[in-house]
């Protein structure tokens, strides 16, 4: 895609492509955002275009914007963009399931906001950074680690997505190998793998997360007789954007506590 | 649950008595299809829309903001017409399952169609995410990823429902024709089973499932004037299967003896309705996913003011139907504030659950 000039009125049909172009400094950019994002620091007062999965063909088309962006993944997310392409406007799907990726999409939005300076600046501050922890780690034994996307039904992140590049990046494993994002994983396979560590994610997935030692079975995890559980924040964790290399860090410390930087 | 009877005797409605009562739903439907314009998550005002429309239909300079023009003649009037055309198909369809199967809990989805088109659709969800990962090695290079699935979903939802509604007829088949019980029980066992693979898949795709789940409610959202060919397709022959047969309706309700003895050759026409309203089905629920009740509740409410004659009574759910889904859809798109919507199936088995259980109390 060609724009003829920078892009002056973004909807980003997914939070984290907010994050990335609030971090860019291309807030102004911003013409509309999802319900979800309402949270988001700075974007409260922009007026809602329904949801991520249901973005509102009516609402977007009277922002007039200029470029709409979509995350790559869900199919019933892409039919309703695709209908907005239909009508004639500009739609970019990206993926952000590593670091590279994030780091290629924070290239094009610096691209296509007139910002490429201010975008390479931040992806060398954060390549440098990952850098670093990967350093800082490698004469570590890695930790093996379990996440935990949703239980009951538990649900694993797999190798496919951002928390898995977040984990090798912070001197960890994750002891789930299936290349999808999320892993359907049952109680058998965990007590098998049995991690040096598990991680609970809490937020939209997870509500509610019941405590493990009252689970049936978890007693008998290691990382639940040794306390390493750390109950993590969705956005923070799952969520691709600027926060991901401060989630490596911080998983960094809490998995080897002896060699905190 | 007692049946609501299907008179065997003339109906006692005179076609005189039946005029006002035809009159109001056919004006009702025209003056729906306008007014369901107004009403939308964007604040128009009534001269706004009716400029659109106007122009939209040649008769009128389209107005200076483009905005307008997509919102109105794009969305809303899209959305209008697909929902008045599925309705209608959708109580018509009723009517002539109703009357086939002379039972009165048939539906349009009584031979496992909806399960059919779910299938059909969860495979094209599910089935574009394993193609989109195997494109995004080459295409992450570029940070680009393509929708693949998203054109496949319509298509594949009624090849899904094609294919149930075969496997229904086919397994419903005897020696002399279609029964009825065998019918109803086909359409539970293919139903049963295609449902048991929609869970399989879900199962397997645990990304896919959300959109799975999604698409199945039934929903208007994202759908234009693109998916008006694939309805027309189903919905024409459908339609005239079942206008063509109204007569056989009539005498199938004297049993099947009795139509045999007046000359109707019972099974053929058993399996001629079936095809007829069932291909109507599979058309909107492609589009539209599942949208429960329409082809339940209209029928009977219409058999209360119109009588049992099927001429009337088809015509009659027509109008009734696309009236009822129109304002169904309506209220799912204003109902939610930021521009979030209520799945149009969701609405309809709000509004059409109650309201059955009332009618089913009421009767005499």
């Amino acid at each position: 895609m060609q724009l003829k000039a920078p892009a002056k009125r973004i909807i980003a049909l997914y939070g984290a492509f907010n994050e990335l172009l609030l971090a860019l400094g291309a807030g102004d950019s911003l013409a509309a955002r999802t319900v979800a994002d309402a949270d988001i620091p700075g974007l409260a007062h922009l007026p809602a275009i329904g949801t991520h999965m249901r973005p509102n063909a009516e609402l977007i088309v009277q922002q007039s914007p200029d470029l709409v962006i979509q995350l790559a993944g869900r199919n019933e997310a892409l039919l309703q963009t695709e209908a907005l392409r239909g009508l004639g406007l500009n739609v970019l799907i990206f993926e952000m399931n590593s670091f590279e990726q994030m780091f290629g999409v924070m290239e094009k939005l610096g691209q296509l906001t007139g910002r490429e300076a201010e975008a390479s600046k931040l992806i060398g501050a954060w390549q440098k950074r990952l850098a670093d922890l990967e350093a800082h780690y490698a004469n570590q034994e890695p930790v093996s680690v379990f996440y935990e996307v949703r239980y009951p039904n538990l649900l694993a992140a797999g190798r496919g997505g951002i928390v898995d590049d977040i984990m090798a990046h912070a001197g960890a494993r994750n002891v789930v190998t299936d290349e999808k994002k999320l892993v359907r994983f049952n109680e058998e396979a965990l007590l098998a793998a049995d991690p040096d560590a598990y991680l609970v994610q809490r937020g939209p997935m997870n509500p509610d997360p019941q405590p493990l030692d009252q689970r049936p079975h978890y007693k008998n995890l290691r990382a639940v007789r040794d306390g390493r559980v750390l109950t993590v924040d969705e956005d923070f964790f799952a969520r691709p954007g600027p926060r991901s290399v401060d989630a490596a860090e911080a998983l960094g410390r809490f998995l080897h506590p002896q060699a905190a930087r | 649950m007692t049946a609501i009877p299907y008179s065997s005797s003339p109906s006692v409605h005179t076609s005189a008595r039946l005029w006002p009562a035809f009159a109001v739903l056919a004006l009702l439907w025209l003056v729906s299809l306008p007014l369901a314009c107004l009403p939308g998550p964007v604040s128009l005002s009534a001269g706004q829309v009716f400029h659109a429309l106007a122009a939209q239909l040649g008769l009128a300079a389209p107005p200076q903001e483009t905005a307008l023009m997509l919102v109105v003649g794009q969305i809303r009037l899209a959305r209008v017409c697909l929902a008045a055309l599925c309705g209608g198909a959708l109580a018509v369809a009723g009517v002539a399952l109703q009357g086939v199967l002379r039972n009165p809990l048939a539906d349009p989805f009584t031979l496992g169609i909806s399960a059919g088109a779910a299938c059909g659709a969860s495979m094209a969800l599910a089935l574009g995410g394993i193609i989109g990962a195997a494109l995004s090695g080459p295409l992450s290079a570029l940070h680009i990823s393509l929708p693949g699935s998203a054109a496949l979903v319509a298509p594949a939802a009624l090849l899904g429902a094609l294919l149930a509604l075969a496997g229904a007829l086919w397994l419903g088949r005897g020696d002399g024709g279609f029964r009825r019980e065998s019918v109803i029980l086909a359409g539970i066992a293919v139903a049963a089973f295609l449902g048991a693979l929609v869970a399989l898949i879900k199962a397997l795709n645990e990304e896919s499932v959300t959109s799975i789940v999604f698409w199945i409610m039934g929903s208007f959202q994202g759908r234009g004037w693109d998916s008006l060919p694939l309805l027309l397709a189903t919905l024409v022959p459908g339609l005239a299967a079942v206008v063509w047969g109204w007569r056989a309706l009539d005498v199938l309700t004297l049993g099947d003896e009795q139509a045999a003895q007046l000359g109707l050759h019972v099974g053929r026409a058993r399996l001629w309705l079936l095809a007829g309203a069932s291909c109507m089905t599979a058309g909107c629920v492609a589009i539209a996913g599942v949208i429960g009740f329409v082809g339940l509740v209209v029928p009977h409410v219409l058999r209360l003011v119109l009588g049992c004659g099927h001429g009337p009574l088809l015509a009659g759910a027509f109008f009734g139907g696309g009236v009822l889904l129109v304002w169904a859809d309506v209220l799912a798109r204003c109902v939610l504030d930021g521009g979030q919507e209520l799945p149009v199936g969701v609405v309809t088995a709000l509004l059409g659950g109650p309201f059955f259980a009332l009618l089913v109390r009421r009767r005499p």
